[in-house]
């Protein structure tokens, strides 16, 4: 931590609504992983370290055999949840490297949700009867991660007088921002606050725009050492640092923290200003996960960045949306309106701002900040310093 | 009574941690003998003091709502039908701490209020493989609708 690694290569797929792949999600995984390899000058036998979240079909084994890797000295995948190890799964593979215990290792995600089950289905509903797990919410029709965050999101609005406008600016953001990137799912479809309001409710106060996309495709991030690093031709960014947190009192879900509501991202915060020595207001442009638009702004204001009885000015009269915003947010268009990759495309997308390749560039920065999945539990961060040639 | 999501709605299974919640037609929930440490769901392992011995005790059956929201995308094609309806988060008293989830019935999913007084009312189904009865506890408001 602390500077002792570098990402040096980024790669990804092609981006499709979910069922739009014309791959399997397997052939998507090695694309993203060759992508990332070529853009680091690395031949993918030299690659000996992989780590994923939630991916239990593209296994270590699978991908190494696959991709012809030499050794494999690391494999790893963060606990619990899903999106919230996004940043973490940097986290895994800065520890490899840092520690000696590989050289150049792959954080990766691959999502299929033609070919696989669609994440927002619901779980357990199939099976008719409810495990111990999902007893507790399914047999009330309680099952979705979009029913948990309208919960939280809910008693949040009420406790802080928020408006449904505020929600509405995170996803009007996202959507500006993916106008910008020809990659995006939603690129040439942009979405005005009428539009936003006058969409179906899925889980009331969300409303369809607030709900992340759901995609298939793939993305990767190599990780190295930068004494590694400077062998190679292409830049260098430096992982500042990198958090994960849970913080006390946490109960087993997210409705029993004995301070409901929660993002799990007080302790990330904390965490990741204490170890980098900067704050909130140092930070020149942030990716912050969405799978719905309230955790956004609940994560926002856990994080440090405003309060929550400030947050409809905050993030009001297009303050995170373009290059120029008051803070540059979800450049690529993230989850919303770019693709959903469960988060990793939104790491790439930061490191993009590192090495000055976004396509919603900001100028000068010097700290690139990514944020996990708020919601679900434990939260995770990484905060880029300015890429090195 | 019927059920607020359909007969056919999804069950739980049974098991040992989860039959006191389900069967006894009483809210009741875990609480740690050496510590009177309240916890929802239950464990095997007291989160207050760590301890092992724990046991379900009888709550009054009143609660408040610390959050609720309106369901209108059907999830599953059984509650194409039901939707709207409306989900909650209800604080359990006499069990500091510890909440539940579950639906507010008799009145419309609009009418129920962050902080409103509820209710504990039973869901009969009849589970036919573990042939036992469960009653699945729901909350009503605690004062009608003015």
């Amino acid at each position: 931590m602390n500077g002792r690694a570098v990402v040096v290569g980024i790669g990804e797929s092609a981006y499709y609504k979910h069922g739009g792949s014309p791959d399997s999600e397997f052939q998507l995984a090695c694309t993203a992983i060759q992508n990332a390899a070529k853009d680091a000058g690395l031949e993918l036998r030299q690659l000996d370290g992989l780590v994923s979240y939630m991916d239990d079909r593209n296994s270590p084994l699978r991908v190494a055999a696959a991709l012809g890797f030499d050794d494999l000295k690391w494999s790893a995948t963060p606990w619990a949840g899903g999106g919230n190890n996004s940043a973490a799964s940097i986290q895994f593979a800065d520890a490899a490297v840092s520690g000696g215990y590989a050289d150049y290792v792959v954080a990766f995600r691959a999502l299929a949700q033609g070919q696989f089950h669609r994440l927002g289905s619901g779980s357990g509903a199939a099976a008719g009867r409810a495990p111990e797990g999902l007893t507790w919410g399914v047999p009330y029709g309680l099952m979705t991660p979009a029913h948990e965050c309208a919960l939280q999101t809910a008693r949040w609005m009420h406790d802080h007088r928020v408006s449904q406008d505020a929600l509405a600016s995170i996803s009007l953001a996202s959507y500006a921002n993916a106008q910008r990137n020809p990659r995006a799912v939603r690129y040439g479809r942009p979405l005005t606050r009428d539009q936003y309001h006058a969409s179906r409710w899925i889980v009331e106060p969300l409303h369809l725009f607030d709900c992340c996309q759901e995609n298939d495709g793939a993305a990767a991030v190599i990780v190295t050492t930068p004494e590694r690093a400077r062998d190679l031709p292409g830049k260098a960014v430096p992982i500042l640092t990198t958090a994960q947190g849970l913080g006390p009192d946490i109960g087993i879900t997210a409705f029993q923290q004995r301070h409901f509501p929660s993002m799990y991202y007080e302790n990330v915060g904390r965490t990741i200003w204490n170890r980098s020595g900067v704050g909130p207001r140092d930070v020149d442009v942030l990716q912050l996960y969405e799978n719905f638009t309230g955790p956004v702004l609940m994560a926002l204001c856990e994080l440090g960045f405003c309060l929550p009885e400030e947050v409809d000015g905050f993030v009001g009269d297009g303050a995170l949306e373009g290059p120029d915003a008051r803070l540059p947010f979800n450049t690529s268009g993230g989850n919303l309106a770019e693709a959903y990759i469960h988060g990793l495309e939104m790491v790439v997308e930061a490191v993009r701002q590192s090495r000055g390749d976004s396509t919603c560039q900001v100028a000068n920065v010097e700290l690139s900040l990514a944020v996990g999945g708020p919601g679900y539990a434990p939260g995770s961060a990484v905060l880029f310093g300015p890429a090195e040639s | 009574m019927a059920r607020y999501l359909g007969d056919n709605w999804i069950a739980p299974i049974l098991t040992p941690r989860n039959t006191p919640f389900f069967t006894a037609g009483e809210i009741k929930i875990q609480f740690c003998r050496d510590c009177d440490h309240a916890q929802h769901p239950p464990d095997d392992v007291c989160y207050g003091c760590q301890g092992r011995n724990l046991e379900f005790r009888s709550c009054p059956g009143t609660g408040r709502v610390e959050s609720r929201a309106i369901v209108h995308h059907a999830i599953h094609p059984a509650l194409k039908d039901k939707v709207p309806y409306v989900i909650a988060i209800i604080s359990i008293d006499g069990a500091e701490g510890c909440s539940v989830q579950g639906n507010v019935i008799g009145c419309a999913p609009e009418e129920v209020r962050i902080g409103q007084a509820v209710n504990a009312v039973f869901e009969a189904v009849y589970d036919s493989v573990s042939e036992e009865q469960i009653l699945l506890p729901q909350w009503t408001p605690a004062e009608a609708p003015s």
